[in-house]
């Protein structure tokens, strides 16, 4: 019963999210780039709902906007890690022996590098854009993919119900379609909702690094890392994104959690 | 040990002229220092503790406390005797006799003579050494040193084998360690480099890398009488000592100041500057900067090779309007290449672009601009430098310019500015301390030096004038012409200079900036 | 013996991803625009004195043959000497490992201590008003950007209370209770921020165990319900959450740059952060292969432990 709530609320939640990200596309209350010198840092009030930054430029204009290009960077990245790390980490995890093998270290070599050299690379090579950021965390991201469907599937296959798949004279290939992939997919659930925040929270930690998705143009993240030098004086200008990318991931968490109960095979079977 | 010193330097100087005595005798009494131990803070780590060689900005800062020269910059950026008493020039301005000062001792105790300086020179002119300025005294620099002698313990004649004006302020850069007078125990046997053992107003202390340099009060210092200027003058040292704490965070630097864990901080950005106004137990010190932040316009780009669109660029834009913004009316909107500070800006370098919307829209309608847009690089680094990029942004955009700003960390600005490879760059010049040095870093030919910003040959010619002439007025006519094709040809548009920002509890006095971006921990003390 | 190959096979391993990370990090590092000396010497750098110091650091030879002199050195334990300040690598490495190290360890043991048991309660009380709670604080700690509540706590306890010292720091073999009072703020942080992490895996791993038939039949069988969790649930819930905690800790060396940077600790994160900005070659390549091996070890040992945990994937 609990859970019809949390999908409730996470679907609320992140319906709000879109629906920002998607009015922002075509109207914001102010234009998001619009400087405006007389207007410097004003807190929020009846023209400005959640005030000016240190251009003059409308917060509330610049959230929507982020919304859009905060959201847009989360969900190609965790598809683009998601799909990739998916089908190694079955292929491995089933396999095993050799292919598992040689996987595992180029895995393992990708995995003990730093996403931050890799994000700082990866964006100098393809220029700082938010396309840069998806490629760079998304590489980033795969490895932990890989490992944990990989970990999913070696416990599973040991399981009676594969046995029983082969033994009735299943190939491998429909065993692991058939049984293997919808059993992972509920850890892979809960990763990929993790990493929507993961990716939330590095594209503020790389803005704060000074790596991140380059401004004038707003990301959550950038907004954040901007608004540092006014914690003081200008609340208002941490306060408002740092909410944002709470209640996002509050959301997506929801979500993915009620996600996860109906993806697993035993629940419905049961 | 220190009497024993103190006998030492008697006896040697017993020898000297009564005149030195009586020096020694100032020196000689410590300052009635109220002690104490001073924190400061600096953004990054020291190089190392090799003067003029493996050197950056916070290097030359710590060390210009620990070192000084024959001569150093003052407060206005002329040059003034620093451990010469005076010193004579010829009349073919190609031998300089330089007077030295009596009783100055060195860290280690010993006396400064002639041949200590003759060794230093001797030093920093062996290649070996990789001093940074050794290239200023070869075939392709200033001019070359042809001797270095000492004709008596207290006379060093130095011999040109060309004249130029920019000598003695090539010895004074702080950035080749005011080519620092040493000790020959600074190095190791083998010639490598140890500890630097000078005659500064403050010993090197522990430097515990990544953390701390600690400076040490000199107590058998010999300051000079005359007020403190710029780097010369009196250094008083009123605290026993002066830790200088690595923070590379400035939000962290200013926790530490507000919660009276640090005394000063310096460089601070705006925003900073801004917040810290609103403490009471805090007061700032703000002081104009020599640096030059501006709009590099690349005259090599298909588009920007028309000066139409370069004048267009500049007459939409409200300078004065940007660098009150930008800097909080901490600093003056300045168009010219010489830095307001600098005695040789005048009437005519204030003369720059006033802002003019219809004239810029037609020029671009002349030359048949379309909205292509214009890629400007800039960074995150200086926070000045990406503010003015997008008030720039905005202002051009006004008249039809379409600017996109890309935001690039500052080593790769760094190589795309080396290699002239931008449309556009908001981009920050250190501060030069010589006029000549100001228009250098900006004119000369892009097909062999493609840094340059502004390749005009007949301003290469007037300043190659300028740095041979030592003449004062002759020297002004060239940069006002020199100006005045700048402002013609908008190879950059020059919008302020800057300021040096500083923050310092209350109990700390004394304490002032200058024109030189780094701070003098002398005459600063605590109550 | 079975587990003795397995080890020796492992270890075996590692050499070509160690030798692939050597690769891909030198390559990398090489492909970033921009030059350590440029950087060095800034915006009144002169070209022949760029040229002259490229020279005399060999920067000056090509990619391959600097890699061939690079690993050549390595091979011995001589990782080279920074290019901004000229400091012997590997001490400095070390130096600054010890820093990240002690908070990484501490702050993941203190996240592991709280979430492993509360993810247990959570899934044991599923949907009910613990479980709630206790998912909605990890899902809030899990939301908040490190430096973020880095920076929050340094306000509220550095600034506002005056409790902790806000910045430097002391190692522990010069003062131990100093020491303690600049890493407990990073620590804490650290910590919160894991423990939102971890409480989620460690709730999803219970759940799936609790469901499994031999959890029933401990059940049915009469045994106390604490002794099932004790028993039965917490030893199989473990593993992959402890599969995560290896993940965690490789990338926390990266990650804990941002920490290091807002409580101003000079760990080993910073340093890597601060030698690619300053294009510090040998800093760079130092840092990252000594991450690379610390990781591979790191999750060596994880994956040995496995089976430890979790009976059913037994040692191949």
């Amino acid at each position: 019963m609990k859970m019809r709530a949390n999908t409730a609320i996470g679907g609320l939640l992140i319906g709000v999210l879109f629906a920002t990200a998607a009015t922002a596309a075509f109207w914001t209350p102010f234009d998001p780039l619009k400087v405006n010198l007389r207007a410097r840092l004003q807190p929020p009030s009846a023209l400005y709902w959640l005030g000016t930054d240190e251009f003059g430029r409308d917060m509330l204009s610049r959230i929507m906007a982020g919304a859009a290009t905060s959201v847009l960077v989360s969900v190609l990245t965790v598809t683009f890690a998601v799909m990739i790390g998916a089908v190694i980490g079955v292929l491995t995890g089933y396999l095993r022996g050799w292919t598992d093998r040689v996987i595992m270290a180029a895995n393992d070599a990708l995995l003990a590098f730093p996403g931050i050299l890799l994000a700082l690379a990866v964006m100098i090579v393809t220029g700082a854009n938010k396309f840069g950021i998806v490629l760079a965390l998304g590489i980033a991201y795969i490895p932990s993919v890989v490992r944990v469907v990989r970990g999913t599937v070696l416990s599973i296959r040991e399981k009676e119900y594969i046995e029983a798949s082969r033994v009735i004279g299943n190939s491998e290939l429909y065993s692991m379609a058939r049984h293997v992939l919808p059993n992972s997919l509920a850890p892979v659930a809960v990763l990929a909702t993790s990493m929507f925040g993961w990716v939330l929270l590095a594209e503020s930690a790389l803005s704060f690094l000074g790596l991140g998705v380059p401004p004038p143009a707003p990301t959550w993240g950038n907004l954040l890392a901007a608004s540092r030098p006014y914690m003081e004086s200008a609340a208002w200008l941490s306060i408002a994104p740092g909410l944002c990318i709470a209640l996002t991931l509050l959301g997506i968490n929801l979500l993915g959690d009620s996600l996860r109960d109906r993806l697993d095979p035993r629940m419905v079977q049961g | 040990m220190r009497s024993n010193r103190g006998i030492a330097a008697f006896t040697t100087l017993a020898m000297s002229a009564g005149l030195a005595l009586s020096l020694t005798c100032v020196a000689a009494v410590p300052a009635l220092a109220a002690g104490g131990v001073l924190r400061a803070r600096f953004n990054a780590d020291i190089r190392s503790t090799d003067p003029g060689t493996n050197r950056d900005a916070n290097t030359d800062g710590v060390m210009g406390h620990v070192v000084e020269g024959l001569v150093a910059f003052r407060e206005d950026t002329s040059i003034g005797p620093m451990l010469a008493e005076s010193w004579d020039t010829s009349e073919d301005g190609k031998t300089y006799t330089f007077h030295l000062r009596a009783g100055v001792k060195f860290h280690n105790g010993s006396i400064m003579t002639a041949d200590d300086v003759v060794w230093s020179f001797k030093r920093w002119l062996d290649p070996a050494t990789q001093w940074r300025c050794l290239s200023e005294f070869s075939d392709s620099g200033i001019t070359k040193i042809i001797g270095v002698e000492a004709t008596d313990p207290r006379t060093v004649v130095i011999r040109l084998e060309r004249a130029t004006a920019l000598f003695l302020g090539t010895l004074a850069r702080p950035d080749c360690g005011q080519t620092a007078i040493l000790h020959r125990d600074s190095v190791g046997p083998d010639g490598k480099w140890n500890v630097p053992i000078a005659t500064g107003p403050f010993k090197l202390g522990e430097w515990k890398r990544g953390q701390y340099v600690d400076l040490i009060r000199f107590d058998d210092y010999a300051s000079r009488t005359e007020p403190r200027d710029g780097y010369t003058g009196a250094k008083k040292v009123e605290v026993d000592k002066v830790r200088i704490n690595i923070i590379p965070d400035s939000s962290a630097a200013k926790a530490g100041l507000l919660s009276g864990s640090l005394d000063i901080i310096n460089s601070l950005s705006i925003p900073e500057l801004e917040e810290l106004k609103t403490h009471a137990d805090v007061k700032l010190s703000v002081t104009p900067a020599l640096g030059l932040t501006g709009i590099l316009l690349q005259s090599n780009d298909p588009l920007l090779k028309d000066v139409r669109i370069r004048r267009a660029l500049a007459l939409s834009l409200d300078t004065k309007e940007i660098a009150d913004v930008v800097m909080q009316g901490t600093a003056s909107a300045n168009n010219s290449a010489l830095p307001i500070g600098s005695p040789f800006h005048g009437a005519v370098e204030d003369q720059g672009y006033t802002q003019d919307i219809a004239q810029a829209k037609k020029l671009l309608i002349e030359a048949g601009y379309k909205g292509q847009p214009i890629k400007m690089i800039a960074n995150k680094r200086y926070s000045f430098v990406f503010d003015s990029a997008v008030l720039v942004q905005a202002m051009a955009q006004a008249v039809g310019l379409k600017i996109d700003i890309e935001v690039l960390d500052w080593a790769t600005q760094l190589d795309r500015y080396s290699k002239g490879d931008y449309q556009a760059m908001a981009f920050v010049y250190s501060a030069r301390l010589d006029p000549s040095l100001s228009f250098e870093m900006l004119t000369g030919p892009k097909a062999t030096q493609p840094r340059k910003v502004w390749d005009n040959p007949e301003a290469q010619e007037m300043l190659r004038q300028s740095m041979l002439t030592i003449d004062t007025a002759k020297r002004q006519a060239l940069f006002d012409d020199m100006h005045r094709r700048f402002i013609a040809d908008v190879p950059m548009i020059v919008l302020f200079n800057g300021s040096e920002l500083a923050a310092l509890r209350n109990n700390v006095k004394g304490y002032a900036g200058w024109l030189y971006p780094e701070p003098r921990f002398w005459g600063v003390s605590l109550q | 013996m079975l587990m003795l190959g397995y080890l020796v096979r492992r270890l075996a391993m590692t050499i070509p991803t160690l030798l692939l990370v050597a690769i891909a990090v030198f390559a990398l590092v090489r492909l970033i625009p921009g030059d350590p000396v440029q950087v060095m010497l800034g915006d009144s750098a002169d070209p022949a004195q760029v040229d002259a110091l490229r020279r005399q650091m060999g920067l000056d030879q090509s990619i391959p043959v600097q890699f061939g002199y690079w690993l050549a050195k390595v091979a011995v334990g001589d990782f080279g000497h920074s290019i901004t300040n000229g400091l012997a690598v590997l001490p400095l490495i070390l130096e600054r490992f010890q820093v990240s190290a002690i908070i990484v360890l501490v702050a993941v043991t203190i996240a592991a201590c709280v979430a492993v048991p509360a993810g247990l309660i959570a899934a044991w009380r599923q949907n009910k008003a613990a479980d709630l709670a206790i998912t909605a604080g990890a899902t809030l700690l899990l939301s908040i950007p490190s430096f973020w509540l880095g920076l929050l706590l340094l306000l509220l306890f550095g600034l506002k209370l005056k409790w902790l010292p806000v910045i430097g720091y002391v190692p522990f073999s010069e003062n131990f209770g100093q020491a303690i009072t600049f890493i407990i703020l990073p620590i804490a942080t650290l910590a919160m921020i894991e423990i939102g992490a971890l409480t989620r895996m460690s709730r999803a791993s219970s759940i799936e165990v609790l469901r499994l038939e031999y959890v029933t039949h401990a059940r049915a069988k009469g045994a106390p319900e604490w002794r099932v969790l004790a028993r039965h649930v917490l030893p199989n819930a473990f593993a992959p959450t402890w599969t995560l905690i290896g993940l965690v800790l490789g990338h926390l060396l990266g990650g804990i740059a941002v920490i290091e940077t807002v409580f101003t600790l000079p760990g080993l994160g910073r340093l890597l952060v601060d030698s690619i900005f300053a294009r510090d070659y040998p800093v760079v390549q130092g840092c990252l292969l000594f991450t690379a091996v610390i990781y591979v070890v790191v999750n060596l040992v994880v994956d040995l432990c496995y089976p430890l945990f979790d009976p059913r994937v037994a040692a191949e």
